[in-house]
């Protein structure tokens, strides 16, 4: 038989930088579940992205057991990354205006596939092409569709 | 540590997901999401600028349409419901307790361990096999390393099987605190806790090491427990999983050290090595 749900908590943490402190601590430790277990799971699962903002959708049992999922980091947090100069460039303050290659947005297009609600990559990369411009992000370079 | 909690009201979708990362950039490291359109983002007080924060949203409040609020949350143990009515644990002749819990008089250890917001209960697998791996091992006379020790749960078992003295370490301050508490209630003496990191490990050498940490922590580290260690100790790891065993074991081995056992549960590690 399915356990039964006692609730869904909906967080974005750090990759493989879970603690109890909030907000894991009250929404998960008000439900009776043990953090420190989560925090443990969590880390070990996500260390490969440390640092970056990992979406995750925890299901707390009313056992007190609980299990989750991981998305992929949301849209704009992957284009904020993708508009910084890599570290070590000789001029980082020369270029202001942020802007992204459609390498880029390619890249972050095929990285969220899965969690996307798009049936091509051409479709998820307009997507993540108008989160940019919503966000005053350029797409740079001439786009791979037809005009 | 207090935190600072911003509730956001009136954002959803791709507004609210621009927003995130913008405060993610500000420095808020976690958000939960309470119902649609509302949501929360935290951040450790001491990094927080109230001006830097405030003149964000408000701009971004006139483009976007929300309202918010900031507010502080005092440090507290999260974990005291799940502390309040954990099971006891039998490992071999560990039994590990409550101190609400009676003692299990056929067992040949007990051991009461307060938890208080630190990880070592013995209910996760890399601490279960790491007591097994403990209770394999003759630790009279010896001198033990438990590097982020947690409730202190592995260093107090190792003194509890004959080690002499422990060194136990951890950098949060819950641990180091819940650490000293354990030892003392189970009379262990000869544990000296220490708040920090591998870089505080003191000079001498150990006979035996134990850390169970993670995959990333135990690969930056492995060089200084390597060094800390004797020649014919064991170092003895978990925290990982098993697709993580190979970089693992071909670090510690390039270092010149044997494997000697390893044991897994529901893929977690915990894995031996002998420093030849």
């Amino acid at each position: 038989m399915a356990k039964e749900v006692s609730g869904i908590i909906k967080l974005q943490i750090k990759g493989g930088a879970a603690n109890p402190s909030p907000p894991v601590g009250p929404a998960l430790g008000a439900k009776g579940v043990n953090i420190m277990e989560f925090c443990k799971q969590f880390n070990a699962r996500t260390q490969d992205k440390g640092g970056k903002l990992i979406p995750v959708i925890i299901t707390v049992y009313k056992d007190k057991s609980f299990d989750f999922i991981l998305k992929t980091p949301p849209v704009a947090v992957q284009l904020l990354e993708a508009t910084k100069l890599p570290k070590g460039s000789p001029e980082p303050n020369r270029n202001k205006v942020a802007a992204v290659s459609w390498d880029q947005v390619k890249k972050i297009a095929e990285d969220k596939m899965p969690d996307l609600n798009a049936f091509t990559l051409e479709s998820a990369m307009r997507m993540v092409a108008g989160t940019a411009r919503s966000m005053g992000i350029t797409v740079t370079g001439d786009g791979p569709f037809k005009r | 540590m207090e935190y600072i909690e911003v509730n956001i009201n009136g954002l959803s979708g791709e507004d609210a997901e621009i927003l995130t990362a913008g405060m993610s950039e500000l420095g808020f490291e976690s958000f939960l999401e309470e119902t649609a359109g509302i949501f929360s983002a935290y951040i450790p007080i001491d990094f927080f600028d109230v001006r830097k924060v405030s003149d964000f949203l408000d701009e971004q409040a006139m483009n976007l349409g929300f309202s918010y609020k900031i507010g502080n949350i005092p440090e507290q143990n999260w974990n005291a419901a799940w502390e309040s009515a954990y099971q006891p644990v039998k490992i071999g002749k560990c039994f590990i307790r409550a101190p609400f819990h009676e003692p299990d008089p056929a067992a040949g250890i007990d051991l009461v361990i307060e938890p208080k917001m630190s990880f070592g209960t013995a209910h996760h697998e890399t601490t279960h096999l790491m007591i097994k791996a403990l209770l394999q091992i003759r630790f009279e006379g010896s001198s033990v390393l438990d590097i982020g020790t947690g409730t202190g749960i592995l260093g107090i078992i190792a003194l509890k099987l004959g080690a002499k003295h422990v060194v136990a370490i951890d950098n949060d301050e819950w641990s180091f605190l819940n650490a000293k508490e354990n030892a003392a209630r189970n009379n262990v003496p000869g544990m000296i806790v220490i708040k920090g990191s591998a870089a505080d490990i003191p000079s001498g050498k150990f006979g035996y090491i134990l850390a169970n940490i993670n995959r990333n922590v135990l690969l930056h580290d492995i060089p200084v427990y390597h060094n800390s260690l004797e020649n014919g100790g064991s170092l003895i790891l978990s925290g990982f999983y098993e697709d993580d065993l190979d970089v693992i074991r071909e670090m510690v081995t390039a270092m010149g050290m044997m494997q000697d056992r390893v044991e897994t549960l529901n893929h977690w590690v915990a894995v031996t090595f002998k420093k030849c």
